[in-house]
């Protein structure tokens, strides 16, 4: 190992917590409160990265109770990349097992839905298909043709109303109360152009996305819709989801 | 001066469209390229946007040219996308390490500056200056800690960092000014080492107290209005060097547009009333 990757090694070690580390290169009195510099400032980085990516949970629980989770977070889920817009996709399903969330059960749910909303951000751009592409289509083409989903497009499912409860904190004036309805529901982001944009996803339409993403043909995910939720108004569904801007390509479904 | 190019600022996403509306001579902005190297977006939009009215400088944090390993090629691609797309008026990188192993310290950290390092460093950012087809600036960091092993001064290490691989310095005089106080030594004398043709690009900033050592250390916070000091020792080097790019760098507590043009208007009239002497001899 070369000198510089030594130092390295130790100047890492002494960030997260061991100073003596640093001994060969490093000591007197203010070593320890000068190093803290620097180890707050990875700190506030990490913890910058995520509140910036989980905006309402910063609502929900507080920037400070935040940033002190997120700094607990970074410990056992250092960031990979200086792209730090990428950093945060294992914060959920951490904040899932974070004892002091433990009375704030939907709070890993807001967490999914704050990442889908970012990634949203983040893709790429397309223009959508729109109602045009699909009212040219021949009635037998449903069995044949496959709709891509739009790179931005994120599709999530929850087993209560954690999509609802998300889509009230977004407004300006935030419940007073987390009110969680017991009722399934589902959540689409997309982003047809600069302005990303949800809804809320019924069981069947739902099942729709889901059988797109799978690439299954437009019929054949009909039938999943319907299957799903029978009483489903099919044809107003796929023109909502049209609308949304869910859709950037039509192509030959995937092979069962 | 370098293709018009006075007093330029950060640009932060809530003043995209106030720095696509600016009115100033010389105005130019300048973005971390970490932050934009995404597929598509919002964002991204928005630098093209201030791209097609004022001059951009890419300012990476990325690729921890002082670590010990080459500089990660993905992250190279993803800045020559950038560079390719936005063809900027300046890039520049940083004098520290970042990556250790597979674990991103979002910091720009210090090293003993032996001549090992020397020669990684240079390696490193020549392998840089290859894959992007210029050549780049490198900044000289905001240093808290003594470290031993050095076997150059900091001044030394760029100066020869410049001679080896043709790249130029970005001066921050922020980060000398702390430097040079943290550690006890001059900043004036500092600035006066570096060689004038090289310097291609300036930093101010503002900086803080540290919150436990009190005045005894400087923070390079990024979060307040240029101190006096910096602005003393900005004059002092633009008056020996020339005008050159400046930017004022503001990351924290993030103040109204306006308050930022009126610290760039200021850095604008040292610059440009350094360069009317040199207009009249044309």
């Amino acid at each position: 190992m070369s000198e510089l990757a030594r130092f390295q090694t130790a100047f890492a070690e002494a960030l997260t917590g061991d100073v003596a580390a640093l001994a060969p290169w490093s000591g007197g009195p203010d070593a320890a409160p000068r190093l803290s510099v620097y180890r707050n400032t990875v700190a506030k980085g990490c913890a910058d990265a995520v509140a910036a990516q989980f905006p309402t949970l910063v609502r929900v629980v507080g920037e400070a109770w935040l940033r002190d989770a997120a700094v607990l977070f970074a410990r056992a889920h250092p960031p990979a990349s200086p792209r730090l817009a990428d950093y945060g996709a294992a914060f959920p399903d951490w904040l899932a097992a974070f004892p002091p969330a433990a009375d704030l059960p939907w709070l890993p749910g807001l967490a999914r839905l704050d990442w889908a909303w970012s990634e949203a951000l983040f893709a790429a751009d397309q223009p959508p298909l729109l109602a045009d592409d699909f009212a040219r289509l021949a009635p037998d083409a449903y069995a044949s043709l496959a709709a891509d989903l739009h790179p931005a497009a994120r599709l999530l499912w929850f087993a209560d109303g954690t999509p609802s409860l998300w889509r009230a904190l977004q407004g300006e004036a935030a419940p007073a109360e987390a009110e969680l309805s017991p009722e399934p529901q589902g959540l689409l982001v997309t982003r047809p152009d600069l302005e990303a944009r949800h809804q809320l996803l019924s069981r069947g339409a739902f099942a729709f996305l889901e059988a797109c993403r799978r690439g299954l043909s437009l019929a054949a995910a009909g039938e999943a819709a319907l299957q799903a939720e029978p009483d489903l108004p099919l044809a107003a569904t796929f023109a909502d989801l049209i609308a949304a801007g869910a859709f950037a390509r039509l192509r030959p479904p995937a092979s069962p | 001066m370098r293709q018009g190019l006075t007093a330029g600022l950060s640009l932060k996403p809530p003043h995209v469209a106030e720095a696509v509306a600016a009115r100033a001579e010389g105005l130019w902005f300048e973005v971390h390229p970490e932050n934009y190297m995404a597929a598509g977006g919002p964002r991204l939009a928005g630098l093209a946007a201030v791209a097609e009215r004022w001059p951009i400088s890419l300012h990476g944090v990325g690729l921890s040219l002082a670590g010990d390993a080459p500089p990660d090629p993905d992250h190279l691609a993803a800045l020559k996308r950038l560079v390719d797309r936005f063809q900027p008026a300046l890039v520049s990188e940083h004098l520290a390490w970042s990556r250790h192993g597979a674990t991103w310290l979002p910091d720009l950290l210090p090293f003993p500056r032996s001549r090992a390092a020397l020669d990684r460093i240079a390696d490193n950012v020549a392998r840089l200056q290859d894959a992007l087809g210029r050549p780049v600036l490198i900044e000289n960091p905001a240093l808290y800690l003594t470290l031993t092993g050095h076997e150059l001064s900091e001044t030394d290490l760029l100066i020869e960092l410049v001679r080896r691989t043709g790249c130029g310095l970005l001066v921050d005089v922020n980060n000398a000014y702390v430097s040079g106080h943290n550690l006890g030594y001059s900043a004036e004398a500092y600035l006066d080492a570096l060689p004038a043709e090289a310097v291609g690009e300036i930093h101010l900033a503002g900086h803080a107290a540290d919150p436990r050592l009190g005045g005894e250390l400087l923070i390079d916070s990024h979060d307040a209005p240029v101190a006096a000091s910096v602005w003393r020792l900005y004059a002092r080097l633009i008056a020996r060097i020339g005008p050159r790019p400046t930017l004022i760098e503001r990351d924290d507590k993030l103040p109204a547009f306006a308050a930022l043009m009126a610290e760039r208007d200021r850095a604008h009239g040292i610059l440009t009333r350094q360069l009317a002497p040199e207009m009249d001899h044309v």
